[in-house]
């Protein structure tokens, strides 16, 4: 046994929808990971910041605003910048499918869309994080 | 002796279930079981098999108490006498997308295929003040809405479309009241037309913002003032319209259910009549201003007896807390938008889900009706989409015969029961709210968030093991693919609204801007009214965003708080 996951979930830009960003906090503390939540409307500078503050291994963001390309790729390219790159991105909410290649081509590793069972995402992490 | 009549029968019918439980009953349950042991609803109360009238007996059910008369205290059966059969009610279309231009033809066309009220759809830099060049809103204009960030703006949306062809005009300016309201007088004038010509009808609840919808500015205390300053205004100036929406609708979709949603908002109504009733308003004068924006998408009769029931409770507390005498303060107007478990996988099945919501508001007797498009889950609604959502309203108010009587299902011993049931559950919520010091008290200590986030993780839970069924994603699957978003915003909707507000700057008066804000800012410290100086500003083209941080300015910013979560 290493240390527990360490997630940051986070709501970026003016979106103020936080039930899926709540739901998906509570699943993966459930399930022995601690998690910490943003609360909403925050830059990627903030969410960035938060995340190698509290020292987390996962950022996910959710987002249902179609503001998803802009905030990203500014979140990616700040933790490339602090050399964070090591901290893995994750995302869900109202993306429309044919954004996601090209999310994932910037360095998003899942996308989430609505519907997704929760037990899904919770493997997902585990299997990322090694465990 | 008529009471005697009545337990005589009473005693008789019973006899008969007994009876019938035993000999009908348990036989073909026997060969035939049901589906499950409890047929549970989203609000905690079990649907039972069957509704006699033992079940009305055991709420003391009294026809003239509890449904009187269409028109009458207590307004269970309707508002009106007449109901439908004198108007339908008002089919509203919410819209707003990209660029003005775009917009203002998409509007046409709504008109055109018959819709009443135009809702505007504000992009959310808007929504939370901020103009289209600050920081904050990049990438986000024109993405959920449309970008309003002066008056000329207002003058694009609606070129060609005047104020008075349409039965109400609405926005939902939920942290900046007065400036919506502002907007839309300012657009008037622009029009010709005096506020006396036309109607306006605002969300305005910012307290609901802090638990469910997020578009807050300043902290919580001051936004009421600014809120409660529109009702004012309207109160003596405008009382034709519609000042402020009590809204249930985001509470209950971030997860409180719809009884405790409706208490909530019922809370947050009561916080804002108190703070104009200190200021030395009527409860005759400010009552009737308002409307309450109910919902229920999870099972179609509680939506019908959470309408029925909130219209009794309205009456109830109209009369006997706050003494108002006016039957129209005692007449609760209903706005409700059909949408709930819309799904992203065969999208073309949410019309049927949509058309069922919409009926069942109907059923329940709303004034003021809304339909989300059954492509809204994929993005912004295509314009075909949208078109289908009016004509759904339009076969219902027309074809199928379901507005020729008043409250068709009143007397139903199930619809009665329900509605008493769902009144109770509100009132000893509401009950509870108060005991915890009200609805701000209530948001400061989480209290409201708390029990949406509860239920949030509960309907996700029902959902992940199957017993919240959404039909062609957890139950009768088949191999269908997430179709692509079919609408797409113009990507140069942004530069082309950040050019518009350059001209706009560079053509305006700058020292009546100046000016006008200075004004503004003087009347946030006195208790002057802050429609007026909001109009001034508007007129002189000044900013949402340069109002707006003025508010930001005097009262601060109210920061979201971080929350850590454990295993619990």
């Amino acid at each position: 046994m290493g240390r527990k996951t360490r997630v940051l979930i986070g709501k970026v830009g003016l979106d103020g929808h936080e039930v899926g960003a709540r739901v998906v906090a509570r699943a993966l503390a459930d399930a022995g990971m601690e998690v910490v939540y943003t609360g909403l409307r925050q830059t990627p500078e903030q969410i960035v910041s938060a995340a190698i503050e509290e020292g987390v291994d996962l950022i996910g963001i959710s987002i249902l605003s179609g503001s998803h390309m802009t905030l990203f790729a500014e979140i990616i390219r700040l933790l490339h910048e602090k050399r964070a790159d090591d901290i893995l991105f994750i995302a869900g909410g109202i993306i429309p499918v044919e954004d996601i290649p090209g999310l994932k081509e910037l360095g998003v590793k899942e996308i989430f869309l609505p519907e997704t069972p929760m037990a899904e995402i919770v493997t997902y992490v585990r299997k990322i994080m090694g465990n | 002796m008529e009471k005697r009549e009545e337990v005589k029968n009473l005693v008789r019918l019973k006899r008969l279930v007994n009876s019938w439980v035993k000999d009908c009953l348990n036989p073909f349950m026997k060969r035939s079981p049901e589906r499950k042991d409890v047929f549970d609803t989203d609000i905690g109360l079990a649907i039972e098999r069957l509704y006699t009238p033992i079940d009305l007996s055991e709420f003391n059910f009294d026809y003239e108490k509890d449904l009187g008369l269409p028109g009458r205290f207590p307004f269970t059966r309707g508002i009106t006498p007449t109901t439908y059969r004198s108007e339908p009610w008002i089919i509203r279309a919410y819209s707003g997308f990209g660029e003005a231009e775009k917009c203002n033809e998409r509007y046409r066309k709504l008109i055109e295929a018959g819709v009443d009220e135009i809702v505007m759809a504000a992009d959310l830099p808007t929504q939370v003040g901020y103009d289209s060049d600050h920081v904050m809103s990049k990438g986000e204009v024109g993405k959920v809405g449309v970008a309003i960030d002066s008056l000329r703006d207002m003058e694009i949306l609606f070129e060609d479309i005047p104020l008075n062809r349409l039965k109400r005009v609405s926005m939902l300016g939920n942290s900046f009241g007065p400036i919506a309201l502002a907007l839309f007088i300012a657009l008037g004038e622009k029009q010709g037309l005096k506020p006396a010509e036309f109607v306006v009808d605002l969300q305005n609840d910012v307290l609901k913002e802090y638990v469910a919808r997020g578009t807050y500015i300043i902290p919580i205390r001051p936004a009421v003032r600014v809120a409660t300053d529109v009702v004012a205004y309207c109160a003596r100036n405008a009382p034709h319209w519609f000042p402020m929406t009590f809204c249930t609708n985001h509470i209950n979709a971030a997860g409180a259910g719809s009884s405790r949603a409706t208490a909530f908002a019922l809370a947050n109504g009561i916080c804002y009549i108190e703070h104009l009733l200190k200021k030395g308003y009527g409860i005759d004068e400010i009552a009737p201003l308002f409307t309450m924006f109910l919902d229920e998408r999870a099972d179609f009769f509680v939506a019908i007896c959470n309408f029925r029931a909130t219209r009794r409770i309205w009456a109830k507390i109209m009369k006997e807390r706050f003494r108002a005498e006016n039957p129209r303060s005692l007449a609760l107007k209903i706005t409700a938008y059909s949408h709930g478990g819309e799904t992203l996988l065969e999208p073309i099945n949410n019309i049927a889900r949509i058309t069922l919501a919409a009926l069942a508001y109907v059923l329940g007797g709303v004034q003021f009706l809304y339909n989300a498009s059954y492509d809204e889950v994929l993005g912004t609604p295509t314009e075909d989409a949208a078109k289908i959502s009016v004509r759904i309203q339009q076969i219902l108010a027309n074809e199928l015969g379901i507005s020729n009587t008043v409250d068709p299902l009143g007397g139903s011993y199930f619809i009665e029961s329900l509605t008493t049931q769902i009144e109770n559950q509100i009132f000893d919520e509401l009950r509870k709210v108060e005991e915890k010091g009200g609805a701000i008290a209530a948001i400061e200590k989480g209290y409201f968030v708390e029990h949406i986030s509860e239920g949030a993780v509960r309907r996700k839970r029902e959902f992940d093991e199957g017993s919240r069924i959404s039909v062609g994603v957890n139950k009768f699957r088949s191999e269908s693919q997430i179709p692509k978003g079919a609408f797409r915003i113009d990507p140069e909707a942004e530069e082309k609204q950040l050019k518009r507000l350059v001209k706009v700057k560079k053509e305006r008066n700058e020292k009546r801007v100046k000016e006008a804000l200075e004004y503004f800012r003087e009347a946030l410290r006195t208790d002057e009214n802050l429609v007026i100086p909001a109009l001034e500003a508007v007129r002189a083209y000044g900013t949402v965003g340069e109002i707006c941080e003025v508010l930001r300015q005097e009262f601060g910013e109210y920061q979201a708080r971080e929350y850590f979560f454990r295993k619990g």
